[in-house]
């Protein structure tokens, strides 16, 4: 049984994978825009940016004005990448220490309290609500699930059914919904980094001219 | 019975006519816009950047519900899960109805400032995706009036405000005896047509109808650097309200004029006088939509004059501007053109006092001014509550002068000026740096 959860797992990561990279050929099949305009800044820097000092909390109005929230979606996504972490280790019948164990077991249940937060502003919040689709509730839903369970299953490996069973849903679910971002988000950075970049408004200089 | 011209066009609206619309933004997507409608994790973080948003405090303001209704359509048309599942994941049907709420939201709630896109926690270029929507609007002929006579009149007169040739000829024969008498120099002229001038110089045609001065400023200054260039006595428009209405056929004719203006002055210097969304337009856009590599380079005024102090070539004496002045800085120049210090660089030069405002730079708010609201009378009280934000940021400074290189924030300014009683003077960077020029009479 737990093979063939275990084979599960497997195999819809690899569905997942396969189907966001049908996505990402998707968007490919649009067509990509020349740009014919001469640079005036350094895309590179720009991208540089965008995935550096552009994360900063203070760099954002968005994030410096609403610092719990940034700290709430950075933790649950830090618990996010532990969980798939300790999927993997299980996965692959890896031996962690327990004082690693302990750490990622706070990495989990701070993520879920992220995820949660955010949940709960969505659900709350009539702003939030308006702007939501059911996919939002869902795939929040899904990931606290899968933060729950590895964290349970760092005190019972009696919950490994249950972990791996949610882990497949969860792989099953990435490219339908909001959470295909994991791999969306890297390609919307890298593209705002080559805009502003090319354009000299980031990053924004330092010095007077 | 309605009497709106622009709701009866779409209460006619055919099934046909929508078809259209959806083909043409289908026709925009690219692989860049794919991504970002892809993107969106609707975490509502832009709210704050958005100065409708702050202002009116509804959720049609806020960027993510406004990105949505295009998303929305992607997702239902053009993608495999929202084709399937809409109502799971947002997709929505483009309809009457949905296209009278783009028109409210896409084109009234929204100057594409660019603020929401710096702010975006995926980094999405959501006013580039409204504009898109824009365009698919635009395609089907629904764009609020008041824009659209705007790029009409540019198009069939060749300047949106339908200045006549001989009218335009006039007002700079009479601002060249007004230098001339300034200079107490004969010699100094404001050329037209002259072939093979460096820099060819654009205006907004708001400058010969309303603000004379502000040609008169930038001829002072070119007059004092010894420059050599030239107006053209066609073509000469910076603005490009095909930008806003998102109109591309339009915007390349438009953007198009000048280059043949620049290929047949034979000028070395496309340069664009204070204008923000002019700016963005030339400088970047229109490429793009001629689809073409310039031969010649392309630079506001602002990169012109900061060159001129920097070589030394203008002497500028601050204290001929005692007064506080702050600096506002239009989205299109800054937060889109990449014309962040040179404005600085030059007031630093020319006031006595300066001031920012907070927040300023990329981080500006905007005016309220862009957009095409200036055009769209249908939303004016929308935008000037919307510009409240820009009135208590000017109002916070304590500045009597308020430097603005752009006409349509210079436009929306002046508004909240009276609006909010901001008692402050709107000027351009140019007519400042003019003030404050020393001619040397040797």
């Amino acid at each position: 049984m737990l093979s063939l959860l275990r084979f599960g797992v497997i195999f819809s990561f690899f569905l997942s994978a396969t189907a966001l990279s049908l996505l990402v050929l998707k968007t490919f099949s649009f067509g990509k825009k020349t740009l014919y305009a001469k640079p005036r800044g350094d895309a590179k820097k720009g991208v540089l940016y965008a995935f550096g000092r552009g994360m900063l909390p203070w760099e954002k109005e968005s994030t410096s004005k609403h610092l719990p929230t940034y700290v709430s979606g950075m933790l649950y996504h830090a618990g996010i990448f532990a969980a798939l972490f300790y999927l993997l280790s299980l996965i692959f019948s890896l031996e962690l220490s327990r004082l690693f164990i302990y750490l990622l077991r706070f990495l989990f249940f701070l993520g879920y309290l992220g995820g949660f937060t955010l949940l709960f502003k969505r659900i709350f919040l009539p702003t939030m609500r308006k702007i939501s689709c059911p996919d939002d509730f869902a795939a929040n839903t899904i990931v606290d699930l899968f933060l729950i369970f590895a964290f349970v299953h760092t005190y019972s490996v009696r919950a490994t059914p249950l972990f791996f069973l949610v882990a497949i849903l969860m792989f099953l679910y990435i490219p339908v919904g909001k959470i295909r971002h994991c791999v969306f988000f890297f390609y919307a950075r890298i593209l705002f980094g080559l805009f502003y970049g090319r354009r000299g408004v980031l990053p924004p200089k330092t010095h007077k001219i | 019975m309605t009497n709106d011209p622009l709701e009866k066009k779409i209460k006619q609206l055919k099934p046909e006519d929508l078809k259209k619309a959806l083909q043409v933004f289908r026709e925009k997507l690219n692989q860049e816009y794919a991504v970002q409608l892809n993107s969106c994790v609707h975490c509502g973080l832009c709210a704050d950047s958005c100065h409708y948003y702050l202002t009116h405090k509804d959720v049609q303001s806020l960027p993510a519900y406004k990105l949505s209704l295009a998303n929305g359509i992607f997702k239902k048309y053009f993608s495999f899960i929202g084709k399937n599942i809409p109502g799971w994941v947002g997709g929505k049907e483009f309809n009457q109805a949905m296209v009278r709420e783009w028109v409210d939201s896409l084109f009234g709630r929204c100057t594409l400032c660019g603020r929401c896109s710096l702010n975006c926690s995926m980094g999405l270029n959501i006013h580039y995706l409204i504009r898109m929507a824009r365009s698919a609007l635009a395609a089907i002929d629904i764009v609020p009036l008041g824009l659209q006579s705007t790029v009409d009149t540019a198009l069939e007169k060749g300047n949106n405000m339908g200045i006549a040739k001989e009218d335009w000829i006039e007002t700079v024969e009479w601002l060249e005896e007004e230098l001339q008498e300034e200079a107490r120099d004969k010699q100094a002229v404001l050329p037209m047509d002259k072939k093979g001038a460096r820099l060819f110089y654009t205006v907004n045609p708001r400058e010969p109808m309303f603000f004379p001065l502000s040609i008169l400023a930038v001829g002072k200054i070119f007059y004092a650097a010894g420059e050599s260039w030239t107006f053209s006595s066609n073509n000469y428009d910076v603005t490009n309200y095909g930008y806003y209405s998102g109109d591309d056929e339009a915007a390349a004719t438009m953007s198009d004029r000048l280059v043949q203006s620049m290929k047949k002055l034979d000028c070395k210097t496309l340069v664009l006088a204070e204008c923000g969304h002019g700016l963005n337009a030339n400088r970047w856009e229109a490429p793009e939509w001629l689809s073409k590599k310039y031969d010649f380079e392309v630079k506001s005024i602002l990169e012109i004059v900061a060159d001129y102090i920097r070589q030394g070539r203008i002497k500028l004496d601050p204290s001929l501007n005692p007064n506080l002045v702050t600096l506002h800085d239009p989205c299109n120049l800054v937060r889109l053109g990449g014309i962040v210090e040179e404005q600085r660089y030059i007031l630093k030069h020319a006031v006595a006092h300066f001031i920012e405002m907070y927040p300023n730079r990329q981080k500006n708010f905007c005016c309220g001014g862009g957009g095409g609201q200036l055009a769209m009378t249908r939303f004016s009280q929308r935008r000037l509550k919307a510009g409240q934000i820009k009135a208590d940021q000017i109002r916070k400074t304590g500045a009597k002068i308020v430097a603005a290189p752009c006409h349509n924030c210079i436009d929306q300014l002046m508004e909240l000026n009276k609006h909010y009683k901001l008692g402050v003077e709107v000027k351009t960077i140019c007519e400042i740096a003019a003030d404050a020029l020393i001619i040397d009479r040797s």
